[in-house]
């Protein structure tokens, strides 16, 4: 079976003035299609980094990064944005909607750059919005919905493109225990019902515990997996 | 483009004062610019078939009345007319002892021939019947008639400033005909008066012309014509400077050359000014998005997009203001006919070019205040910008 992710000794190296800060080193991973993985370490382990390497938001300073069967490292910036359009959904720990769209708003962004009709693009963000249960909220701005909505709102703003990827960095960092439950068990539902395979980075060892598997990253180097 | 309304609607206060500011600023440009379309309004006007006979010296200098007959014997004359600057200054009693003073062009002319030679000034048979019959008659514009409350049959005076009268009073006429005009931008507010009137008053300057009007039969003549008149006259005391009607009226515009340079540079600082607002705008809102643009990088948005939506919503502020601005210019200027100086601008309006030229500046504008703050966006890293506050 084909792996949705494919990583090649990837290192990753950040350059600040003189000095250099080796984030990932020598990262070798492979996730197979629909599985739930957790991302799991302490701060400035580089789970963020391995997470937006993912998602192709930023490229690996060696090593080969495969995502979806595509090799990022060929693709322009112009691509790439076009190849996070297609196979990737980002869930942040803030959120991010922007504040000047309603629900719907936030959900159909993605679906503008789809070849789409605004009724179908409607239609499309009404359906991942009933998928989150939030859909008598769609027309809500984000200012007036709680912190667990607009995790929600950003999980089907996610969700609406249909892609095979969710990418989610800290989902319920801003959560308060039961928003936090309700979101991880939204996306478990997720990756149990829609076969969406999810990777999450969380210092939440409750959030990990839905996931199927657990990788553990320490300065870089990943070096503990636990698989359930 | 509804990213970009909305993202104007995001803090509505500070888009509705950006808003304001450049339209103040491209009205105020509107408003130069009819002033200067008012100047320039004798060049526009002028007819490339009529020449002007001066002295060499210029316009302080006459002519005698003498070089009719020579001037009429060159090939290529349609019609000649003579004309005197009169210059008088219009003066009525106000209850309480006031007066009402008033100036507008004046000119003594062979009114005849002159209006043969102009042609786009119309006026009523019966009137021009009237006015040819009486010698202190006079021709004035609809719009002069209007603003001095005058009409035909009525009288009015002017104070000599250049022509005193034999008797030492005002020069007195009545108000004969009327003109109106097949051209919007015609001078309205003139007066013309017979030569003739002026010749027996005056106390010197007798036997004598400002100028000579001549209508040629072929406008493409009009380089032939001149030389010819000019050569005739080339050894007298009273040498002769021809030239097309538009060079003649060049002359007058020449003279504010100034006030015309002031008012560009007006102009200039005004629409600079405005770039500098919307560029803080800009910059400002720009800043405070770095996260969104992240956003939107992230669920697929190209950089160029970034770059658009943020020059997008420059120009839409610009052309917001030029909306307003403009059209409120527009309004002043050519609807409720708001003319600041109707002594001196006979005609103020704001010319289609000028329009064009305002919303084109506020474009410019707009790209030009949007062009940082979108090339940073362009240049933005999703995972920097994502990790900004």
């Amino acid at each position: 079976m084909d792996p949705i992710v494919d990583l090649d000794d990837v290192t990753k190296i950040y350059r600040k003035g003189d000095s250099e800060i080796l984030t990932l080193d020598h990262v070798t991973l492979r996730i197979e299609r629909g599985e739930f993985v957790a991302l799991m370490g302490p701060s400035g382990s580089g789970k963020t980094t391995l997470l937006n390497l993912l998602g192709g938001l930023d490229t690996p300073t060696s090593g080969r990064v495969s995502v979806c069967g595509q090799d990022l490292s060929v693709l322009s910036a112009r691509e790439l944005a076009r190849w996070r359009a297609d196979h990737v959904g980002f869930v942040f720990q803030s959120f991010n909607l922007l504040p000047v769209l309603t629900a719907r708003q936030n959900v159909e962004l993605p679906l503008t750059l789809q070849a789409l009709l605004p009724g179908e693009r409607r239609a499309h963000a009404e359906a991942a919005l009933r998928v989150v249960g939030l859909e008598e909220r769609m027309d809500h701005r984000p200012s007036e919905l709680s912190g667990g909505q607009e995790q929600r709102v950003a999980i089907a703003r996610a969700l609406a493109s249909d892609p095979q990827l969710l990418l989610a960095d800290e989902p319920t960092g801003d959560l308060d225990a039961r928003s936090a439950r309700d979101v991880m068990g939204l996306l478990k539902r997720l990756n149990e019902e829609f076969g969406k395979t999810i990777v999450i980075v969380t210092h939440d060892p409750h959030a990990a515990e839905f996931a199927r598997r657990e990788l553990h990253l320490d300065k870089g180097v990943l070096h503990l997996e636990r698989t359930r | 483009m509804r990213l970009v309304w909305l993202n104007l609607r995001r803090s509505p206060a500070r888009t509705a004062l950006t808003v304001f500011g450049t339209a103040v600023a491209l009205a105020l440009f509107c408003l130069l610019e009819a002033l200067l379309a008012a100047f320039n309004l004798g060049v526009d006007m002028a007819s490339a078939s009529r020449l002007v006979v001066t002295h060499q010296e210029g316009l302080t200098f006459t002519l005698p009345q003498a070089y009719a007959h020579r001037i009429r014997q060159v090939d290529g004359l349609r019609e000649l007319a003579e004309g005197t600057w009169f210059g008088g200054l219009y003066e009525a009693p106000l209850p309480g002892g006031q007066k009402r003073v008033d100036f507008f062009a004046n000119f003594a002319v062979d009114v005849e021939s002159y209006l043969k030679l102009y042609t786009e000034m119309i006026v009523p048979p019966d009137q021009y019947s009237a006015l040819m019959k009486d010698r202190a008659g006079c021709l004035i514009g609809d719009k002069l008639a209007a603003r001095l409350g005058k009409g035909v049959g009525d009288r009015i005076s002017l104070r000599p400033l250049i022509w005193p009268k034999k008797d030492g009073k005002p020069w007195d006429f009545t108000i004969r005909a009327i003109y109106t005009c097949r051209i919007e931008t015609f001078d309205r507010t003139m007066m013309i008066f017979h030569h003739l009137y002026l010749e027996e008053g005056r106390t010197f300057g007798k036997g004598e012309t400002g100028f000579y009007i001549l209508g040629l039969r072929d406008a493409e003549q009009f380089a032939s014509v001149s030389a010819a008149v000019d050569r005739l006259f080339a050894n007298s005391p009273d040498p002769t400077r021809t030239m097309n009607e538009k060079a003649f009226n060049l002359q007058f515009i020449s003279m504010m050359g100034n006030l015309k340079l002031l008012f560009r540079f007006i102009g200039t600082v005004v629409i600079f000014t405005m770039l500098l607002i919307a560029a803080n705008t800009m910059m400002m809102s720009a800043r405070e998005r770095t996260r969104e643009m992240g956003i939107l990088k992230a669920v697929g948005f190209t950089d160029a997009h970034v770059f658009f939506l943020l020059i997008g919503e420059a120009v839409a502020i610009a052309l917001l203001g030029a909306l307003a601005g403009v059209g409120s210019a527009w309004l002043l200027a050519n609807v409720l006919g708001a003319n600041p100086m109707p002594e001196f601008f006979p005609v103020f309006f704001l010319p289609g070019t000028s329009v064009l030229a305002a919303f084109g500046l506020a474009a410019l504008t707009g790209v030009l205040s949007g062009i940082v703050p979108a090339l940073a966006g362009l240049r933005l890293k999703a995972v920097e910008a994502l990790r900004s506050v």
